[in-house]
């Protein structure tokens, strides 16, 4: 391993440099080694390190240097190891990094794909629209080629998944941006009494005044100041390294730092955001050595690194004379400045500048830059009108390593969009600044079109002190703010070229021809420009390409910015992990209380809503089959234990609880005798079947009753909204928690129950259909006689806390029995062979009680109930299928049907089966199915496809196929 | 290097023609005029003047082109639907999908991933088997398949999706396609253009006048046209335009989001679907995750983004694909789907005489947008329902024939 | 995450809440026409503007009514069925 390359670049200590000299780094950048120091960022250190092309551009394959770095463009996109797409303007650099560009085929210096930087005359914007699908056999292939050159970092599918915790966080007032209008702010609101959160992106706060200096150390001291104030305030917190990346309604905050993402609650926002510097456009304005000013500045200023050796300064503002400053401070040849504008700089920077010996160029423009390998080596300067046309009679060539480009600045508003601001555009200052705000929503600073330093201070303070003052926090009526005399931005920092290669969108490498060619095809407002060229759809979502692309369009339809607009800021602000969103994860499951028993019983499990259930109990050795046919024939022959308590479990009090009944149920209620229970169905108001269960009544003014599993909860909430509307004297409550039940079912079942309690079990002191309140194993229990599964048999009901204690006591006693638990399967079985429907599973979500042969349980001479109208309409229609039990012909056994194979006849759908098993005790596979209504008469043959095609023959049969008079469920003994 | 390209290099002049375009001023009079230059009306367009001669036809869009949910869907295209009219009309409109491209000369990256809804639990199992008998039924390409076949398709999935979601099987679907969603509206309304459609942008109907049970014309924001015939095809603005004729329907807006990674180096090629984690994901050719979840929970005219759908569909991302923690979500955006009670369209004639609903398209619009066309310019040229579309009638309702899409509810999109 | 007020449990964020859709006074099913009826299952406003509807607070098992621009997605009020509308 050769030694990490010195780093020529470096400069001697800056002021308020963010890196520690004292901490070397090695890390390696494709393939070379490389030295940096803590604090620094990857771009940072390669930079010093003379290192100049940090990646390669999305379309071309162009060489990329720095251009923002800011994490406002993704020419230095990075991998390292399974992290993909880590922008290397920001990321901090971490021992032993091992880097590469993203999207190279050979290495970022020898990159094949460069090919295409020539071949671009061939791929017009859109060009993948005009090609490629003729002729159509080959579109395959080339979808793969496409599919290969795009997509930028690479997956490391054995990555573990980050399980990230979330914090949730509240404030008074949120800043978003810590430069000198947030901070501010943040001073202002503080003092005023007000919680505050002050965030920023970057790894240090301070903005602008870290960076943007002027060639002094005055902005330096303001920041230190400013510092000093916000940590005297112990109600203002400081968080550097924290991005607010998407604002919500009622001002809920996504910040999102390293680690995790937090979620703040604040009542009123202020949004310091800044702005982004936006590039000039001019052909190959994208070669390494061509940057923002800012972009060198804060090299300079916080990595210590020498941006270039010899600089030319484009410019139309006070910012590019600062940054000129700034250089020279830092040792850089400057010169010249090239200002767009005819009149110059107005600022006493004009006389600064001079005096120090930099030439300034007024009215010109850089029309090109020219590079060596890979590199920036000369600009050519022409004199220009200010509108795009440039004087090419007597250009002036420079030599230089480095051009710094400060013509405008482009608001970073994506959180006011998200918040419903208005935005509008400011023709004097050249910038879209806010025109309405949301209540609680304030914006100061560069983002409202403010840009001295002094004029930013004071905007932030007013924006602390409306907040403060919205939020009733007692603070002095705010100052409002004398507006900046220039405008920070230049109109049109555009210079075409017959030869291109004039970028407006580095993300997506797009040219000036690029807009003027969508605009010709038709593309001709900012929405749809956005969707064909797809500028502002990469990484960086169009932060230095927007407002440069809405001035060329502007001036293709002859109309202002301002008539253009803009387009929708969406979240995210920058890209955030999926796994800062999804947290640790968050997937509900319940277990009822006997969940450990099943477990030990060797459980096999399936997921019913939320619930886990026993699909069956496995015997090691045996197959599932098995264990289903032995758990339901332990039922019907001797007796078994089922856990039913994912039943939902509703008590229901009060004088008029029969009446209630009556009206959300189908069937009669206010009749039910103390002690019974009833089947019960209820509808929605179209009349389909939505739930089933059992009413038992256990006083004359308490009825509780069951539900399905997975219905539980919707039946309570409906339940207590009807009462809501009819006020009727009931209270209702919802015991599916509190409650545990299980049905102890089988011949045996009564000697089993008799063990265990005093309750008298004879049919004629506790009939079929009976409920009764008694002592089970010493536990209160409600017990109930029902037939689900079609054998004598109790569903017992207890507190959820003695379950355990129960099931314990019957297996016990069961032994004797030979009991066995059984799982959801063999009661599936079990009630199919009675014919009982399973909501859900033989109806779905159209059917009315007549198709599924619960006419008997529909009562419609009752005045009311929910969904009667419905099915009165529905009946007079006419019925159009109907659910029928089937027997399988003995000769169609060897391929059974299975749940939703088809009936067909004729060649046409007649049915479809919904329930189908085999049934030891019939002898033969039995079902249910939805069958055209001519075919349901017993005894009519029909036809269901199987697997494979194969057409298998049933016979319609009455239900239930088992017992049919239901002595089983009302045997004495 | 496609032929195609050629003349791109060659000419010193850009040479396309604009793809759209539209007089400075609305005539007085059309045969017909459509409401909303999404897909839907677009297609609509295109084939009334292709294939019914009908050219004195103006499309009127409030905004831009495509700039509805034809803009914001995930492109998911398919024909695995449960009901029998549901998978013929799909299929159709599969069929007409295919020819697409070479029909405009507009390459829409038509691509046919294949597409995997998955079954975590036994119910559905048994839907998807329903689905793939009625679809193998009616010819359709599509099959229930074991956790294997998802795994050999997709090899980085987690089969236990973090131990909480067992495969258990999925509706495999061969013909599964995604598409450029924005170029299927813009070949349409080239196509329409060339035709002689007009396409006016910006421009918004305010009224409709109806006239003793007849369609009379309609007022805009540039004016008042005469037409007697009026389609309506506004996805989540449907109400809106149906109170204009004193129309009531059980259509709700309910939001639709939708979120997309960076572009990753390609790695997933079919389009998975899960019902339970509410997840439907495919890798578009630009190598992003393309990722949407299920409906937002309450009504709302407005396409804000929250972050609980981003929170919670992230999480369930992470189930089927653990390794994708680093990969970051760059966008999110939402559309306003117009949602009925048994998740099929609404379409056809109306108790209005000359008023057409295309309507209802929930979450489920965009791969019908070649059939929609197809049979409602029909149904507008010849003043009564297209067969393949009777079942969709706004009328269903109020005769208690819904269609019985809702037994797929479960797994949507 | 938008913040709605339970009458009875104050500003809660809307997870925690059910929508339950615009409030429909229930014609008398015995004197409503199939037509009618019809059009009160199935049929909505779907217009956008300020609504009455049913809101549930899952903790607490509240129903209650609020007033909901919903194109802002602004709740103008909140309060119990049964009380004054305030």
């Amino acid at each position: 391993m050769s030694a990490p390359s010195a780093a020529p670049g470096r400069l001697p200590p800056v002021s308020g440099e963010w890196i520690d000299r004292s901490r070397t780094i090695d890390f390696r950048f494709e393939g070379v080694a490389y030295q940096g120091f803590a604090g620094d960022v990857p771009s940072a250190a390669l930079w010093a390190a003379g290192v100049r092309t940090l990646g390669r551009s999305f379309k071309y394959h162009r060489p990329r240097g720095l251009l923002s770095f800011a994490n406002h463009d993704v020419n230095a996109l990075i991998q390292w190891g399974a992290r993909l797409n880590l922008r290397a303007d920001v990321e901090p650099l971490e021992p032993g990094m091992d880097l590469t560009a993203v999207n190279t085929f050979g290495g970022v210096q020898g990159d094949r794909a460069r090919v295409l930087d020539l071949l671009g005359a061939f791929l017009p914007v859109g060009f993948y629209y005009k090609a490629f699908h003729r002729p159509r056999a080959l579109f395959p292939f080339w979808e793969r080629f496409f599919r290969r050159v795009t997509g930028l970092g690479r997956l490391d599918f054995r990555a573990p998944r980050l399980h990230t915790p979330k914090r949730y966080d509240f404030a008074d007032v949120l800043v978003v941006g810590a430069g000198p209008s947030g901070m501010a702010a943040a001073v202002a609101a503080g003092r005023a009494g007000a919680r505050v959160v002050l965030v920023d992106e970057n790894a240090r706060i301070g903005g602008s005044l870290g960076w943007q200096r002027g060639g002094d150390t005055a902005s330096l001291e303001r920041l230190r100041a400013l510092e000093a104030d916000l940590a005297a305030l112990p109600n203002v917190s400081v968080r550097p390294g924290t991005l607010a990346a998407g604002w919500y309604a009622d001002h809920w905050i996504a910040l999102v730092d390293a680690v995790r993402m937090t979620k703040l609650r604040a009542r009123a926002t202020i949004v310091a955001g800044g702005a982004f510097e936006q590039p000039a456009v001019f052909r190959n304005n994208d070669l390494p050595g061509v940057m923002l000013a800012s972009a060198a500045q804060r090299l300079v200023h916080r990595y210590a690194v020498k941006p270039m050796d010899r600089a030319v300064v484009l410019t139309a503002n006070a910012d590019g004379y600062r940054a000129a400053l700034d250089l020279l401070a830092a040792g850089v040849s400057v010169g010249p400045i090239v200002d767009l504008r005819a009149e110059g700089e107005s600022s006493g920077l004009s006389e600064r500048v001079k005096q120090v010996g930099i030439q300034v160029l007024r009215g010109h423009c850089v029309l090109e830059a020219r590079g060596r390998d890979g590199r920036l080596c000369e600009v050519t300067i022409c004199p220009w009108d200010g509108q795009g046309n440039a004087s090419t009679a007597a250009p002036q060539k420079v030599a230089c390593d480095g051009l710094v480009m400060s013509t405008g600045w482009a608001p970073a508003a994506a959180l006011l969009y998200q918040a419903g601001a208005k935005m509008g555009f400011d023709e004097r200052r050249q910038q879209f600044v806010p025109a309405a705000l949301p209540e609680g929503v304030f914006a100061a600073g560069r983002v409202n079109g403010v840009f001295t330093l002094d004029n930013k201070l004071a905007d932030g303070e007013r924006a602390g002190l409306e907040a403060a003052r919205l939020l009733g926090f007692d603070a002095p009526a705010p100052r409002s703010v004398a507006p900046d005399l220039d405008a920070a931005s230049h109109p049109w920092p555009i210079v075409d070229h017959p030869a291109g290669r004039n970028f407006v969108d580095f993300d997506e490498d797009l040219q000036v021809k690029d807009f003027l060619n969508a605009a010709a095809e038709g593309f001709d407002n900012i929405e749809l420009l956005k969707r064909f060229s797809t500028v502002g759809m990469g990484p960086s979502q169009g932060k230095h390409s927007n407002m440069n692309a809405i001035r060329l369009l502007a001036r293709i339809r002859g109309a202002s910015p301002g008539e253009v607009g803009t387009t929708t800021a969406r979240p995210f602000f920058h890209p955030v992990p999926l796994s800062h969103l999804a947290g640790r994860g968050f997937s509900p499951r319940r277990e009822t209380p006997l969940h450990s028993r099943h477990a030990g019983l060797g459980a096999v499990w399936m997921q019913a809503g939320p619930w886990l259930r026993p699909d069956h109990y496995a015997v090691p050795g045996k197959r599932k089959s098995e264990n289903v046919r032995e758990e339901a024939r332990a039922v019907r022959t001797g007796v078994g234990l089922i856990d039913v308590g994912t039943l939902g479990k509703i008590e229901l009090y009060g004088p008029d609880a029969g009446a209630f009944l009556e009206r959300v149920y189908t069937g009669k209620f206010a009749n039910l005798k103390v002690g019974m229970t009833r089947y019960a169905v209820m509808l929605d108001e179209s009349g389909v079947v939505i739930d089933d269960g059992v009413v038992a009544r256990l006083a004359e003014q308490h009825f509780y009753f069951t539900t399905t599993t997975t219905g539980a909860a919707v039946v309570y909430r409906e339940l207590q909204r009807w009462n809501a509307q009819w006020n009727l004297d009931i209270g209702i409550v919802n015991a599916t928690g509190p409650f545990a039940a299980m049905n102890l079912a089988g011949p045996k079942s009564r000697a089993v129950l008799r063990a265990i309690t005093s309750l008298d079990l004879s049919n004629e002191a506790f009939p079929y259909l009976g409920v009764r309140q008694a002592e089970v194993a010493g536990v209160p229990a409600r017990v109930m006689r029902v037939g689900f599964v079609g054998e004598l048999g109790y569903e017992i009901h207890v507190p959820a806390h003695q379950a355990g204690h129960l099931w314990d006591a019957l297996m016990q006693e069961g032994a004797a029995h030979d009991i066995r638990p059984f799982g959801v399967e063999a009661q599936r079985l079990l009630r199919l062979e009675k014919g009982h429907i399973i909501i859900g599973q033989d109806t779905d979500g159209l059917t009315h009680p007549d198709e599924a042969g619960l006419e008997w349980a529909v009562k419609m001479d009752k005045p009311f109930f929910v969904g009667q109208r419905s099915v009165d309409i529905v009946r007079r229609r006419g019925l159009r299928q109907k659910l029928a039990g089937f027997r399988l012909d003995a000769a169609s056994a060897a391929v059974a049907p299975k749940e939703c194979h088809l009936v067909i006849r004729d060649g046409r759908i007649a049915g479809r089966v919904t329930s189908v098993a085999f049934s030891e005790v019939v002898g033969a596979h039995v079902g249910l199915a939805f069958l055209d209504p001519d075919l349901s008469a017993e005894g009519t043959p029909f036809f269901i496809r199987a697997d494979g095609g194969t057409m298998v023959q049933a016979r319609v049969v009455a239900l239930p196929f088992y017992d049919p008079a239901g002595d089983r469920q009302k045997i004495s003994g | 290097m496609p032929y195609q390209l050629l003349r791109f290099a060659l000419s010193a002049k850009h040479p396309e023609a604009p793809m759209f375009r539209a007089p400075e001023r609305l005539r007085d009079s059309y045969d017909a005029v459509i409401i909303g230059a999404g897909g839907h009306g677009l297609a609509s367009a295109y084939y009334l003047a292709r294939d019914h001669g009908m050219t004195r036809v103006a499309v009127l869009e409030r905004g831009y082109i495509g700039g509805g949910n034809t803009g914001r869907n995930t492109t998911i295209i398919r024909s695995n639907y449960l009901t029998p009219e549901g998978v013929a009309f799909y299929d159709e409109s599969v069929r007409l999908w295919q020819d697409l491209s070479q029909d405009f000369d507009l390459n829409l990256f038509y691509s046919t991933r294949g597409h995997f809804t998955l079954a975590h639990t036994d119910s559905a199992v048994r839907t998807m088997r329903w689905r793939a008998e009625v679809n193998k039924h009616l010819g359709v390409d599509s099959e229930l398949v074991g956790p294997e076949a998802v795994k050999e398709a997709a090899p980085q999935i987690d089969l236990s999706c973090g131990g909480h979601a067992p495969i258990l099987g999925a509706l495999y679907h061969a013909p599964g396609a995604i598409a450029r969603h924005d170029a299927v509206a813009w070949g349409y309304g080239r196509g329409a253009s060339q035709r002689g459609v007009e396409i006016h942008q910006r421009t918004e109907v305010t009224g409709i006048d109806v006239q003793r049970g007849k369609v009379r014309g309609v007022q805009t924001s540039r004016g008042y046209v005469s037409t007697p015939r009026v389609l309506s095809a506004v996805a989540g603005f449907t109400p809106r335009v149906c109170h204009m004729v004193g129309l009531r329907t059980p259509l709700y807006i309910h939001p639709l989001q939708a979120m997309v990674t960076e572009p990753q180096k390609p790695w997933l090629d079919p389009i998975l679907v899960s019902g339970s984690l509410h997840v439907y994901v495919s890798q578009s050719a630009r190598g992003e995750l393309v990722m949407g979840a299920s409906l937002d929970p309450y009504e709302l005219h407005s396409t804000r983004s929250t972050l609980d759908f981003t929170e919670g569909l992230a999480a369930h991302m992470l189930d089927m694909f653990p390794f994708l923690s680093h990969a970051r979500v760059n966008r999110q955006w939402a559309g306003m789907a117009d949602m009925t009670p048994d998740f099929a369209p609404i379409m056809g004639t109306t108790g209005v005489e000359g008023f057409y609903l295309d309507a209802g398209w929930g979450t489920w619009g965009f791969k019908a947008t070649p059939v929609s066309g197809k049979t409602m310019s029909w149904t507008v040229a010849n003043g009564r329902d297209h067969d393949l579309i009777k079942p969709f009638n706004l009328s269903r309702f109020s005769r208690y024939e819904l269609t019985g899409e809702k037994g797929a509810a479960s797994v949507g999109h | 995450m938008k913040i709605l007020t339970c009458p009875v449990n104050g500003p809660r964020p809307v997870s925690e809440f059910v929508y339950g859709g615009e409030v429909r006074p229930m014609p008398d099913p015995a004197n409503t026409s199939d037509f009618d009826w019809a059009d009160y299952v199935f049929n909505r406003s779907g217009i956008p503007g300020v609504k009455v509807e049913w809101w549930y607070h899952l903790a607490s098992g509240t129903w209650f009514l609020a007033e909901r621009d919903t194109v802002a997605d602004r709740v103008l009020r909140t309060w119990l069925p049964g009380e004054e509308h305030p």
